[in-house]
């Protein structure tokens, strides 16, 4: 039995005094050295046992691993993690481990829990600067011959992604149609620099092409190409298109000047980097006291962007602090950075000034109940008194739901919320037409979608082995 | 990647043709629709409509007004390429026959789509009617480019008078208005004249369709930058326009939007481009 440590070994991050100045990564990882003085705080529950396995969306072997980055064999490490997830170096920045294998870690229960995600990034990183993910990226590609089928993959996110890597690894000819000029999905648009920097995307995106995935930028299906004369061409198709609709708030002022969705400033900053402005083309237009709406993790990266953009931000939520629902690393990296927050108050209008640009927000205050909601909130109710704060931007951060492009085109059975209505085996109305992430879900996370991504490759493989052994 | 720049060429002083080769688009794009495109790696996505789409080809009727056109006017030729080009976006005009249909524009965009949408009326059976406005004489585009060859009935007017009719496209309006010889109204350009010719046509009851040009990013719903209130209701005019009954948007709101939101921004710009291409000797 291994001693247990209850403390962590911190990862070194830069100083906020620094990195409120750029758009630089935050957190910079554990060192090889400290990755294994990490790994050694794992108590190595077994495998069927293991909480953390349930604990992840995609059930990785998270002790199996760990146990070879103690070995110091980080290519061991890198095959087990590869079993049941193609993109490490992303879902260790971005998953919410706390809600999931951490929040199940047993070490937990006494100490800190083992810091499976920073692990998780460590042997992502150090393999693909240390030429050992070329290796076992040569191992896979054999495999890679395109000759079982032809499968088209809509949207290039997380679950896009995914699914177009395993079904590349099985045999596959896959193609990627995405709408924007760029691949990614929220990983692009959405998840700052920051947090995700775009050379790791860049790296994910490049292993894909070496299994053989092409990715066509500029097509959106369901306006430049129907989902009818996808499925003339390929075996199955596969939508991941997420959740990308921005929800507004229904109260009076919402056209007033910056007043922007989270989705646009975002897109802006991330995708076209506005930030650089005039260096690169497209502007952002910020006043100098911001105030985001909401307490995900997009209102997080919202705030800390504007921040980064040298305003002076504050987060007003309805709800308190204890259902802020985005990840702890980032509540706790924006107020480090400075960003402020305003709890208990719903915005029930936006006061512009003369020339359309908004001034202030009015709320009203909220007040919360002991009774709590399914999600575990506590219920809150309006209470009638007011309060105005001054703000001269004002960021809208409070979900997004389905585009409906393609469900309406194809004439997909969706849910009230346009969520597509999916089976099982995650195929939707259509026959031949499956689907995964945000595009089911509403909103979720990266590694959700991955999962599902993961999930439907497995699907789509049995449909079109059935379709072909019956033809 | 890349999309091959086709043809080129003056329209105006102020306005030029630009053709793309983007097959992908040009099969599928139909009149009411919009292109997205970026220049080159630091570029911004820009709106656009659609003069023609034929032969996997795409032309564009572009004013030059802001950095990104002035850039491709100065800089691009024929043979180079766009770095991105997506579409068709926004839906389709409803093509039908409603009898007398006119198409009443007054600048760059809704010249383009005055021939687009009159010719695919015309071939619905429908009487179609063209008005186009330009300020002078000068600015007038070649024959080939004007919506004449597609119109029934046609009017070429100019602000000053010095060709065609003197005055604006409102004008000739109020009198196919009078003279009960109009059925139903489309019009794109100056948004300030969409939301006059909305109240031109509101008492007499008259079908009126405008093109609702907004400051967009993606172009696909997802960022709510272009959206307008309709009849009470907030809108995008990339996913449920661009075209729109103009009797129900707020075009107070809409007018705003379009040319305030980032204008300090759009004149840092265009002064910083002009620097350029006049320390390079081309302006």
């Amino acid at each position: 039995m291994p001693k247990l440590i209850k403390e962590r070994v911190p990862t070194p991050e830069r100083p906020v005094e620094e990195r409120v100045k750029d758009f630089g990564e935050v957190n910079l990882g554990y060192t090889f050295e400290l990755a294994v003085k990490e790994a050694e705080r794992c108590l190595q529950c077994p495998a069927n046992y293991a909480p953390c396995i349930k604990g992840c969306p995609v059930h990785i072997n998270i002790p199996a691993f760990i146990a070879k980055i103690k070995e110091g064999d980080i290519k061991g490490a890198l095959r087990i993690i590869w079993n049941d997830n193609t993109l490490p170096a992303i879902t260790g920045r971005v998953c919410p481990q706390e809600d999931q294998c951490e929040g199940a870690c047993v070490v937990g229960k006494v100490g800190q829990a083992v810091n499976i995600g920073k692990l998780e990034r460590f042997v992502a990183d150090y393999a693909r600067k240390h030429g050992i993910e070329e290796e076992l990226l040569c191992e896979f590609e054999e495999k890679c011959t395109g000759e079982l089928g032809k499968v088209a993959v809509v949207g290039a996110g997380p679950a896009g992604l995914t699914c177009a890597g395993e079904l590349a690894k099985m045999g596959y000819k896959v193609t990627v149609f995405e709408a924007l000029h760029k691949p990614g999905g929220v990983l692009i648009y959405g998840i700052p620099e920051f947090r995700l920097p775009k050379e790791i995307l860049d790296h994910e995106l490049a292993k894909l092409k070496r299994l053989g995935v092409e990715i066509k930028t500029d097509h959106v299906v369901g306006k430049t190409v129907t989902l009818e004369e996808l499925l003339q061409e390929y075996d199955a198709v596969f939508i991941g298109t997420g959740a990308g609709t921005p929800k507004l708030l229904n109260i009076p002022g919402i056209l007033l000047d910056r007043i922007y969705s989270a989705n646009e400033f975002l897109t802006r900053i991330n995708l076209m980097k506005a930030y650089e402005f005039p260096e690169y083309d497209t502007p952002i237009a910020v006043g100098k006291k911001v105030i985001v709406i909401g307490a995900g993790n997009t209102a997080m990266d919202a705030a800390r962007s504007a921040l980064r953009l040298g305003c002076d931000v504050t987060i007003a939520y309805r709800r308190g602090e204890e259902d802020v629902t985005a990840r702890i690393e980032e509540v706790e990296h924006a107020k480090e950075e400075g960003v402020k927050f305003l709890y208990f108050v719903q915005p029930v209008e936006f006061i512009g000034d003369e020339k359309g640009k908004v001034k202030a927000v009015k709320f009203e205050k909220m007040e919360p109940l002991e009774e709590r909601d399914s999600r575990g909130k506590r219920k809150i109710r309006p209470t009638g008194e007011y309060v105005t704060v001054e703000a001269d931007t004002v960021i809208i951060a409070i979900g997004l739901e389905p585009n409906r492009i393609i469900s309406e085109e194809a004439g997909i059975k969706t849910n009230p919320n346009g969520t597509l209505v999916v089976d099982e085996n995650l195929m939707t109305s259509v026959p031949g037409v499956f689907a995964g992430g945000d595009a089911i879900r509403g909103e979720a996370t990266v590694i959700l979608a991955m999962g599902d991504g993961k999930k439907a490759a497995k699907a789509i493989d049995e449909y079109i082995r059935a379709k072909k052994a019956s033809a | 990647m890349g999309y091959k720049i086709t043809a080129k060429e003056d329209l105006s002083p102020i306005d030029y043709f630009v053709e793309v080769e983007a097959p992908h688009v040009a099969k599928a794009w139909k009149p009411g629709q919009f292109v997205v495109f970026i220049l080159h790696e630091r570029g911004e996505r820009i709106p656009m409509s659609v003069y023609k789409a034929e032969d996997g080809k795409v032309g564009m009727f572009i004013r030059k007004l802001g950095k990104t056109s002035l850039q491709l006017y100065h800089e691009y030729k024929p043979g180079d390429e766009l770095w991105s080009f997506v579409g068709p976006l926004g839906k389709p005009i409803k093509v039908k026959n409603y009898g007398r249909v006119a198409f009443v524009s007054d600048a760059v965009c809704g010249h383009a789509e005055n021939r687009a949408t009159l010719k695919v009326m015309r071939e619905a059976g429908n009487y179609t009617i063209s008005v186009q406005t330009f300020e002078d004489r000068e600015k007038v585009y070649p024959t080939r480019f004007l919506a004449r060859e597609v119109a029934d009935e046609y009017y070429l007017t100019t602000l000053d008078g010095s060709v065609g009719i003197k005055g604006h496209y409102l004008d000739v309006v109020r009198e196919l208005i009078e003279k009960d010889r109009v059925d139903v109204i489309f019009a794109g350009g100056s948004l300030r004249n969409l939301a006059k010719l909305a109240e031109l046509t509101r008492p007499y009851g008259i079908p009126t369709y405008a093109t609702v040009r907004q400051i967009m990013v993606d172009g696909t719903g997802m960022c709510g930058s272009c959206r307008v209130l309709y009849d009470g209701e907030v809108k995008f005019a990339c996913r449920d326009g661009p075209v729109f009954d103009a009797h129900k948007i707020d075009w107070e709101d809409a007018i705003r939007r379009n040319y305030e939101r980032f204008s300090e921004q759009e004149r840092l710009a265009k002064e910083r481009y002009l620097e350029y291409l006049r320390a390079k000797g081309v302006i």
